[in-house]
């Protein structure tokens, strides 16, 4: 048991976040910054960060009044969120901080100051520190793309390669099924709270003691199902895995009534930009799917069984050279 | 806040002048945001010390105590004071805990008492998420220690919890009894930081008393002479305490048959009879309370005369804390331990070593868990094991690290921990021979020839040198039992017109309470059924015969009865039978044998667990012709009730088919462990 637990709990849910309307809230990277900051420069615990005085937050930290204010207010919950910390050890839940050695060491490098604060686990916590693939599509995916997936995970099973999924209908729960069938091991991240997944932790029971499922929540525990929690957990899919494969990314509705690229496709874009090699089924002609634009975007496109469909080598500058701005081509024509 | 500025506030508040200086230098340190063990005997007044800050600090403080008599009383108190106490028990309806928890939620509650169980409830885990806390208290510490006299499962999460809470929280732990070792097991439990405060252990008040007698006979007869007038010379109320629940029962009935007021009290009894007797308690409605010691901890009763025990607890630290409970208002008191040299050992010891099972049985514990998810229920069903044994195994297990009780959608499970240690025996060993060693203690404790408070001090950690002479081998004359043949003859007639009642009588069926003739461990009944029945197989003798027969006189003679029959036999051949024939011609009325078993069941004593026993003997009974139950008054013979379960099947058969009134009757009724 991790006594601090309550501290970090604090640290990441309990500080005002960040939005449009409240641009004076704590960013990720704010917490990141100060943890980096207290943990690793001034080598002093979260305990006693929390205990250190105004005066020193201001001048040590460089904290604004007003972040000073947000810290002391949270500090108040921290006797709260030490009960909170005892019904999830009471649970076997994991409160695993980003300073943590169990940390994921592949959604610190994928994610870099992007990296949650703290992850809140159960099951065997050594599955984090696998080799990982993600298998990520729609919910409503068509045979072929579940066809796609079962082919992945087990490839991915048989190669002692963590599966990680995200627990929705469709590409998500065919992936997870498809490595639990062959004994494989699974990584489950929630779109909501972990302690609102008691009915998985019952039909997973036997998965979980066995130490082939972990499953994973960045959210606050008790925080129910949303979609923009669906939404914010597709990173920590992309991140938790050293390769990404998309079975088929459809577009969806929003809110308001209006088409959108849905997530996959906004996931896999978020993992072009990055810089990360995204994997997608090359689609039939006649499939009604984004993946042939995403394989435009740069992504490598994949056969049923997931073998690259590009008849040249792959390589990391060829992709760097792709991925460079125009403009540094027309300055070099300019120059000849 | 200074020494005299609180005690202006605790005068306002508490109607009280000024702190003891350990209360005060306990209150301090809480202000000062510290943790604290309080280690004080019973009446000094620990209470204050988290009663008082907590109306001085903003938001609410939270009380873990397992006593709920000690919760409803306490709260009576505060809120008699103006101050805003409440607590939250098992014992108040769901939607009065609910308000509660509200109220604390918007900080309408300044102290609220709450039993560690509670920490297992979804809407208090909720309401913890918001409510205000601002001091967190642990009554009763030693029962986070396995090493202390009455450990408890539950506290083991609210260790968790003080681990878990900030720096700077005030956190105060509080026990009338902890030796060294428990202090120092509490103290390292709950981390680091703890400032330890221990007071005297002295009760001058007492005068002790040990009387060493030569049969339980002696006891009872000492008690019929001497404790009406005890209570009357010492112008009070007191409390005598046997070992089992069956004893309070059986001397509850022997003051009964002396006109002697008194009642019995156990935690087997429903909720509103316990309450109506601490209530009687508090207001001297009896002379005397029979009990087991579930009775007394915690209420706040100044003036109990006298505490006696008709058998030796456990330890030193059992009997310190029992007897703890009588002279609060530091007037004389009488504190008696009866002991039977050549019986009274054999109990505290079939607890030590009765106390674990087998390790065969913990593992197979595990492997069920192992194999699935399940509820107690589902796990007594699975592992056949007796409820009171796999809670004892579940609670070493989760000890141990192995298993952990996990709540999933309000319903408790037991889940097996990935990559746990294995089972570690030694632990279970070590605990044994500690227990052994108390009870050695409390032997040395009847022969010791010194003051017998000094003996109990020293062994509680208090070795400060004083003065005692409150006790027989000190100043008190010593107590000797006298046995006269008028006395004889009383508690021979008392024995032979008292019968144990098998409870069986629910609104659903036309059972009604039945009589054994004897308890089976009492006396020979149990050796001789034994002996008929898997050793001779030769007939009951007569004596139970006639024994059987009296019970029903007493109990059923006024009742014209029209049919008997008797349970169906699964292996001991014809006893039941032939003895249910022999009743049937004394006392004339006709007997059947059409009551058979529809299909094969294993013996009932096979079976640990009652939920087993009962699945044994579902639809097991049918009777043909059924026209011959219809409106019938039956006597439902058996040898033996031990669970009721087959009584219980065949009562509701009979009821349906018609019967008016189902009387069961058996030779012995069993009490809890005894081997059949």
């Amino acid at each position: 048991m991790n006594r601090e637990t309550a501290y970090w709990i604090t640290l990441a849910h309990d500080l005002p976040a960040w939005s449009f309307s409240n641009r004076g809230g704590w960013k990720n990277e704010d917490k990141t910054n100060l943890i980096i900051r207290f943990f690793h420069e001034n080598r002093i615990s979260i305990e006693d960060f929390f205990n250190l005085s105004d005066e020193s937050w201001a001048k040590d930290y460089q904290l604004s009044d007003r972040q000073i204010v947000d810290l002391k207010q949270a500090k108040e919950k921290l006797a709260n969120n030490a009960f909170l910390s005892e019904t999830l050890y009471n649970n076997g839940i994991e409160v695993v901080p980003v300073i943590s050695p169990d940390y994921s060491k592949t959604l610190k490098e994928n994610l870099k100051k992007l990296a949650p604060t703290v992850l809140y686990i159960k099951g065997s916590k050594q599955i984090m520190q696998e080799d990982s693939i993600a298998i990520v599509g729609s919910r409503d995916a068509s045979a072929i793309a579940l066809k796609f997936t079962d082919n992945i995970a087990k490839l991915a099973s048989k190669e002692y390669k963590v599966v990680v999924s995200g627990f929705a209908k469709g590409v998500d729960k065919q992936a997870l099924d498809s490595a639990i069938s062959c004994k494989g091991q699974s990584i489950i991240v929630l779109p909501q709270g972990i302690m609102t997944f008691d009915s998985g932790f019952k039909t997973y029971y036997k998965q979980i003691i066995d130490g082939d499922v972990l499953v994973l929540s960045i959210f606050p525990p008790k925080a129910g199902w949303s979609k923009d929690l669906a939404m914010a957990r597709n990173p920590i899919i992309y991140g938790l895995a050293k390769e990404i494969y998309v079975a088929e990314s459809k577009s969806s509705t929003n809110r308001q009534g209006a088409e959108t690229k849905g997530g996959t496709y906004a996931g896999a874009m978020d993992g072009l930009k990055k810089g990360r090699t995204v994997y997608v089924r090359k689609p039939d002609i006649f499939e009604k799917n984004d993946n042939n634009l995403l394989i435009q975007k740069g992504a490598c496109p994949v056969d049923l069984n997931g073998k690259s469909m590009i008849q040249y080598p792959v390589t990391e500058e060829l992709f760097s050279m792709v991925s460079e701005p125009q403009t540094q081509y027309s300055l070099f024509s300019e120059n000849e | 806040m200074t020494r005299p500025e609180s005690e202006i506030l605790l005068q306002r508040s508490f109607k009280l002048s000024h702190f003891y200086d350990e209360q005060w230098q306990t209150i301090e340190r809480l202000f000062n945001g510290e943790r604290v063990l309080l280690i004080e005997k019973t009446g000094f007044g620990k209470s204050l010390c988290f009663q008082f800050p907590a109306t001085v600090f903003s938001g609410t403080t939270v009380i873990f105590s397992p006593l709920i008599a000690l919760m409803r009383d306490q709260v009576q108190k505060l809120v008699s004071l103006g101050i805003s106490a409440k607590c939250i028990n098992s014992e108040q309806t769901p939607e009065e805990n609910a308000q509660i928890i509200e109220d604390a939620k918007r900080g309408k509650v300044k102290i609220l008492y709450i039993a560690p169980e509670r920490q297992e409830n979804n809407e208090w885990i909720e309401a913890t998420r918001e409510m205000n806390l601002s001091m967190v208290v642990v009554d009763e510490a030693h029962c986070i220690s396995v090493w202390g006299h009455d450990f408890r499962p539950a506290f083991k999460r609210i260790i968790n919890l003080v681990k878990l809470l900030p720096k700077g929280l005030p956190v105060l732990a509080t026990t009338a009894t902890a030796t060294k070792r428990v202090e120092q097991d509490i103290a390292q439990q709950l981390g680091e930081g703890l400032t330890v405060i221990r007071g005297n252990l002295m009760r001058d008040n007492f005068k002790l008393f040990v009387i060493k007698v030569c049969s339980e006979d002696e006891k009872m007869i000492w008690l019929g002479k001497n404790i009406e007038k005890l209570a009357d010379k010492l112008g009070g109320s007191g409390i005598l305490y046997t070992g089992t629940r069956v004893d309070t029962e059986i001397y509850s009935k022997w003051f009964n048959h002396l006109n002697i007021s008194s009642t019995a009290y156990n935690a087997g009894l429903d909720a509103d009879f316990r309450i109506a007797v601490e209530k009687g308690l508090m207001n001297n409605q009896w002379k005397c309370i029979i009990s087991t010691n579930a009775l007394g901890m915690g209420i706040d009763k100044p003036d109990i005369r006298f505490i006696i025990h008709t058998q030796i607890p456990q330890s030193p630290v059992h009997y310190y804390q029992e007897i703890g409970r009588a002279g609060r208002d530091g007037l004389a008191s009488y504190i008696i331990l009866f002991y039977n040299p050549d019986e009274d050992k054999k109990l505290p010891e079939a607890f030590i070593e009765g106390g674990r099972p087998s390790i065969k049985k913990y593992e197979k514990v595990i492997s069920v868990i192992k194999s699935g998810l399940f509820s107690l229920y589902e796990l007594i069903k699975q592992s056949n094991l007796k409820q009171t044994q796999l809670r004892v195994i579940l609670t070493d297990l989760m000890e141990q690290n192995i298993i952990r009780e996990v709540n999933y959608g309000g319903k408790k499970r037991y889940e097996f921990i990935p990559n746990s240690v294995s089972l570690n025996p030694k632990s279970f060993e070590e605990l044994r021979n500690a227990k052994l060693h108390d009870l050695n203690k409390m032997l040395e404790y009847v022969e010791t020839t010194g003051a017998r408070m000094k003996f109990l001090c020293d062994y509680l950690g208090d070795n400060a040198n004083r003065d005692f002479t409150n006790c027989d081998n000190t100043d008190e004359k010593r107590i000797k039992v006298i046995v006269t043949p008028e006395w004889t003859d009383t508690l021979q007639n008392f024995r032979e017109n008292s019968f144990p009642e098998l409870e069986v009588q629910t609104a659903k069926s036309h059972l009604v309470n039945g009589f054994a003739a004897s308890y089976y461990g009492v006396s020979h009944v149990g050796s001789a059924l034994h002996r008929s029945k898997y050793e001779t197989g030769e007939d009951f003798p007569d004596f139970l015969l006639k024994l059987t027969l009296k019970a029903f006189r007493k109990k059923f003679g006024q009742e014209a009865f029209d049919l008997i029959l008797y349970v169906p036999p699964t292996k001991s051949g014809n006893l039941v039978k032939n003895f249910a024939e022999k009743m049937s011609n004394v006392l004339k009325t006709p007997i059947s044998h059409n009551l058979k078993k529809t299909k094969i069941t294993e013996e009932q004593k096979i079976f640990e667990s009652v939920i087993s026993k009962k699945e044994n003997v579902k639809d097991a009974f049918d009777y043909q012709p059924t026209t011959e139950i219809e409106g019938k008054k039956i006597i439902l013979i058996d040898d033996i009730f031990d669970s009721g379960a087959t009584i219980r099947e065949i009562g509701s058969l009979l009821t349906t088919l018609g019967a008016t009134m189902i009387a069961p009757l058996t030779i012995a009724k069993t009490v809890g462990g005894d081997k059949l």
